[in-house]
Order: C-alpha cells, then structure tokens, then sequence
C-alpha cells in the first residue's frame, strides 16, 4: 500500500507509490544530441566576442577580459529574463500587481573544455565554478533593486538545457520565489514553537535514522529527504548552521566542492548519466532571521515525464522510497 | 522590458517576456499519440472493477493505484517526520465506448456526461469522512504524463489530505475575504470582464480566460461567473452542465485545431468538502496545453518564466475558429 508522507519544513505531502516501486533502470533513458558543436560552440575558448562581455572570470593576470585563456567564465545570458538596466516600478492594475522585471541572468560556463561536464571537473576545476558562484552571489547582493539571488544548473535536454558546453545559470530577482518564501514560513514557525532550525533538525533525524544518507564529508551532508517530490531527489546540506550561500568560508568552499562532485558522480553512476537540475535555496539578500533558515543545494534528476499532474494539483507521486534511492547512491 | 506579475490568489510572481516574446507559432509542436485501436486495454475491459457507469461513461478502479481504501488511517509520527496510508481512491473515467483520442473530438452529449461523471464521483467521496479532497484531471498525450494509448480517459483521486496547490489557493482566497469582504474570484471575474483582453470566450454562465500571472503559455482558467464553491453544484442546475461542455469542447478544439493537437493537462479545482468559508471560494478548471519543457529554475523556485504574455494568447485563441 502507498505511504503518505509530510515534508517537515514546508508541509507538504508527497505519495510514495510503493506498489510501483521503480530502481535505477525503470526510468526513460533519453540522450538528446544538443546544439552547440564544438566548431561553432559559442562558449568555447576563441569565441568570447559571441557572448556580452563577460562579469567576471578567472583567468592569468597576463590575459584580457573576453579573450580566450580562461578556466571559468561569467557572462549576462544573451536572452534575458529579466533587465538590469532601470528601476523596480511597482503598480497594480486593479487587482493585480505589477512588476519591472529588472534583475541579472548570467551564465556561468563552467570549463573552457566543450567535451567536459561538471562532474568530469577536478576537485580544483569545481571549486573555480563555485568560487563564480560564490562571488557573484556576493556582487548582485549588492544591488539595492535584488531581493534574492538564485544559482541553478540545467544538465541535459530533459532538464531544460539548451546548449551543450557545460554551464549553469545566475538570476537575481527583485523578489522573494514562491518555494523559498514556503521554506521560509515553514522555519519560521518551526523555529518559533522549538527555538531550533528546522533543517539542524532534520540533519540530526537522519543520523539517527542513517537510512536516507547518501555521502558525507567534514563540512556537508547528502540525503534523500524523507518526503521527496522526485524519485532520487536529493540534498545537500552543511553540517553546521549557515543561512546563506554568501556565508560560506574557503575552507568549506574546497569541502563542498569535493562533497558535490562525489554526490554527482555518484548520481552518473547509478542513473546512466541522467538530465538533472539542482539549485541553491539560499537566505533572501536582506534576511533579518539567519538563526531560522539554512542554505542547501537540491539536486533532481529528470527520471519522469509525468510534470502536468504535480503542476495542476501540487500533489507528487514519487514512484522510488528514499532510503531505496539513497541505498543505490551510498552504494555506488 | 520584461514584466514580474503577481498571481493575486496564490502570490506567485511571474516573469512574463515580451522582448523576447515567442510568436504563437513557435509553440507547434505534435504531441504523437498512439491512434492504434488493437489491444486498447479501455476498448475490451473485462477486468477492470467497475465503479460506476454513467450513460455511456464508464468508472474502473485504477490498475495501477495509488490510493486504495485502508482500515488504519492514523497519522504515525517518527521524531520530525510524519507519515500515514495512502488511504483513498483512484479511479479512470473511461469517457467514450468509442475508440477515440482527444476528448475534443467527442460528441458535446458525451462531453456532458463525463463531467457529470466527475461530479457523481465528487459526489459520492463527498459521503466519506476519511476523505478530504476529490481531484478530477486529465493527462492528454505523452508531454502530459500520460501512457501512450490514444483512448479518452481522465482521472480521480479521492485523498484524505489536501494537496499543496489547493492549500496555497485556500489561504490567498481567505486572506482576500478577510480584507475585503468579497470573493477574490468574484472580483477576479469581474475585472476580467471590464479589460476583455484576456477573455477567450464568455457564456451566459461562464469565462474562460488566459489568467493575468499565467505560468504557461496558452494556460486557460473556466470560472464560473456566479460564485460556486463545489463543483458538484453545477449539477441538477437546468443548462449548466451542457454549457459547461460546451464551453469545454470549444477550448479543446482551440488547442487542438491552433495549437496543431498539443498535449495538454486540465484539472478541476473544487473547495474542500469540510472547508470552512467556502463563500470566499470558487470552483474552477485549470487547462494546461504542455508546449515548453520547464527547466530547473522553475521546479526550484517555484519561479515561472512564460515566454508569451497570456493577452497575446488569449488574442490567438479568439481568432481561432472551431
């Protein structure tokens, strides 16, 4: 019989569909061949003029800025969602409410190598992407018009890529998103009836129930949440309480580097290479409660087409339990 | 300049495009569903468990469910987490004897019938008190979820909990009442029916529009004019329940005729049964044509980017004839 289970944070609940329970080879393989070859790839070292001129990079001291010698590279998205340029207007059309859509979309191209993906990176090559990561969180946080900052990766076609040259994408927006501010009521409230954060909690629970880790290291924690909205979702968390991104330290910066590559290869390994998203959630930029939330990367692999249902009802039918998720991955 | 726009239900922001606003035609896109008649498993049904049969719409317990009726429906608590049975009911309305794909393409009397269906079926979970929540939605092609079996069919769930979608909706209703003392959908309807730019087509009873803060292209809402909170009312009510098909067929046949056939998604959203307030609430049908692959800024966020201003679609979609 299926189990109902509640997300202790937002408080959701998701199905686990344990009649139909499916492993790592019950899901669609889809290879998509992207565009971008390498002989025209407009993120290849060479051919930095076909990109905005780039916001930061890393790079010899003896270089240019948008010339080719890189190891990763930060550039606005050629199609914006949003604009930097102008101030955040605020009206209402009688009911409604209306926003400028000012804000940043950059893209972050990972490595100068067009046949490399994340995680063929080095331990050293990752903590370049997520030094970018890190310090443009910090740059656009800066900017009085940005209420949040969001970093998330799109890897394969089925995961909503586009083009094949390995990057992941920068938004910051003039307000709170929807899941964020859901996390951020729930721990709110968790944080008000116990006097302790939500997800230290959970971090706790899940040493004691062992069952949902999926790998761990000094600093950084992995596992499949108790109640995921996706077969093999999974987290990643920092041991000790941090509420943003832009907190983090260079030595835990090196640790997760070494903690996301492992969790990711294990992800490769056991799932053949899927398509897969994940995300920071992160602190809002002006965040007067840090003692409450606590930052984490979300990873889904993109195993299902089944997207209409959870998009009409909000209800998700999980078809893989956690600790069978997170037995394949540990194991791995 | 791109434009953020407020769900004022829900308060979800929105980006809306309009620099890079993609043509209607760009969304094109053949959803391929299987037409071949032999070993429909909805065609020759001998196994299936009939639930109930409505003139010639037929209800089986699902083959594969995902909610079944338990005897032990405690919450079980273990330190943070809480998890309890998946006690409930799934059911496939087989909406045609006929072997026919899209439900635009069945008969406006037939159409009738399976929304009666779906309120027989509300009706009846209605009765039970384990259970809070009925959902009525249908997966049309493979993009929606659904199998690849070119027979109409459409779903129900009967739930004890309620899902987080029909919560969020809850909460955003209350708190506009509590402020106003009016219904949001209420206003919502008017508003909609002063500025008619979003307006697909409109009935004596009912509009249909591409709502303001639209998550999709070419998402349409069904809202009753006069406020109703349950689904279930529309039923016994002279008139409405042809109208309501009518009205249903007509949009399908948007979809399917300009749309080039898309895959699409539509689900009811009635009130709770044991809400209270209900005044502040207002059954309505969400449609959802499935024509983009949302990446993952949108499933970790919760931050939609619609590549069309829902004014433009809703424009698209009067002008397409049926």
């Amino acid at each position: 019989m299926a189990e109902l289970r509640r997300d202790p944070i937002v408080g959701r609940w998701v199905v686990i569909d344990s009649d139909n329970q499916k492993g790592p080879g019950d899901f669609i393989k889809e290879t998509t061949n992207l565009p971008g070859h390498k002989d025209t790839c407009q993120f290849c070292p060479g051919r930095e003029h076909f990109t905005p001129p780039e916001v930061d990079a890393l790079r010899p001291k003896t270089s240019k800025a948008d010339s080719p010698g890189w190891l990763v590279r930060t550039v606005p998205n050629k199609f914006p969602a949003l604009t930097t340029e102008g101030e955040v207007e605020k009206e209402a059309c009688g009911m409604f409410d209306v926003m400028s859509g000012v804000g940043a979309h950059e893209v972050v191209i990972e490595t100068a190598d067009h046949h490399k993906n994340l995680a063929d990176l080095s331990p050293e090559e990752m903590g370049f992407v997520l030094g970018q990561f890190l310090s443009r969180s910090k740059a656009l946080s800066e900017d009085a018009r940005v209420a949040y900052v969001s970093v998330f990766k799109n890897f394969g076609a089925l995961a909503g890529a586009t083009v094949e040259h390995a990057h992941s994408q920068i938004i910051a927006l003039p307000m709170v998103p929807k899941l964020v501010n859901e996390e951020l009521r729930g721990s709110h409230q968790y944080y008000e009836d116990n006097q302790r954060c939500v997800f230290c909690d959970v971090i706790e629970q899940e040493y004691k129930d062992r069952e949902r880790i999926v790998a761990e290291n000094n600093s950084f924690l992995a596992i499949c949440p108790y109640a995921p909205r996706y077969a093999f979702e999974t987290w990643i968390l920092p041991k000790g309480h941090q509420a943003s991104f832009t907190d983090i330290q260079a030595d835990t910066l090196v640790d997760l580097s070494t903690h996301l590559l492992d969790v990711l290869k294990r992800m490769r390994k056991v799932l053949f290479n899927p398509s897969y998203n994940f995300f920071i959630h992160t602190a809002p930029v002006k965040y007067a409660k840090p003692q409450c939330y606590h930052w984490h990367i979300e990873i889904i692999p993109k195993l299902t087409r089944s997207i209409g249902f959870e998009w009409g009802t909000g209800l998700h039918i999980t078809p893989t339990y956690p600790h069978t998720a997170a037995k394949f991955l540990r194991e791995a | 300049m791109p434009q953020l726009r407020k769900d004022p239900i829900v308060s979800r922001w929105v980006i809306i495009a309009t620099e890079r606003a993609r043509r209607p035609a760009a969304f094109f896109d053949p959803k391929g569903v299987d037409t071949q008649k032999e070993g429909c498993p909805f065609c020759h049904d001998a196994q299936s468990i009939e639930l109930l049969t409505h003139e010639s719409v037929r209800v089986v317990k699902s083959g594969t469910p995902v909610f079944t009726e338990a005897q032990d429906v405690t919450l079980r608590k273990d330190g943070l987490y809480q998890s309890c049975h998946s006690h409930g009911s799934h059911e496939v309305v087989i909406e045609t004897p006929e072997h026919i794909a899209n439900m635009a393409d069945l008969s406006l009397e037939q159409i009738r019938a399976v929304f009666k269906t779906y309120a027989l079926r509300m009706w009846h979970h209605h009765q039970d008190k384990s259970i809070k929540y009925v959902l009525a939605y249908k997966n049309y092609g493979v993009a929606s979820g659904s199998r690849n079996i070119g027979h109409a069919r459409s779903q129900i769930m009967a739930i004890p909990v309620l899902p987080m979608r029909v919560q969020d909706k809850i909460n955003g209703a209350k708190l506009y009442f509590n402020f106003h003392e009016r219904s949001l959908f209420y206003d919502l309807v008017r508003q909609e029916l002063k500025e008619k730019e979003r307006i697909v087509m409109e009935t004596e009873n009912f509009i249909a529009f591409c709502p303001f803060a639209a998550r999709f292209p070419f998402e349409i809402w069904v809202l009753p004019k006069s406020k109703r909170q349950y689904y279930d009312y529309v039923h016994g009510i002279e008139g409405l329940e042809t109208e309501l098909a009518s009205v249903m067929k007509t949009l399908l046949l948007k979809y399917k005729i300009g749309l080039n056939d898309p895959a699409y998604n539509f689900v009811i959203q009635s009130a709770p049964f044991d809400m209270d307030m209900p005044e502040c609430y207002s059954w309505h049908i969400e449609l959802l044509p499935r024509l983009t692959r949302t990446a993952g800024f949108e499933r970790g966020t919760g931050f939609y980017i619609n590549p069309i201003p829902p004014e433009m679609t809703a424009a698209f979609l009067r002008e397409v004839n049926v």
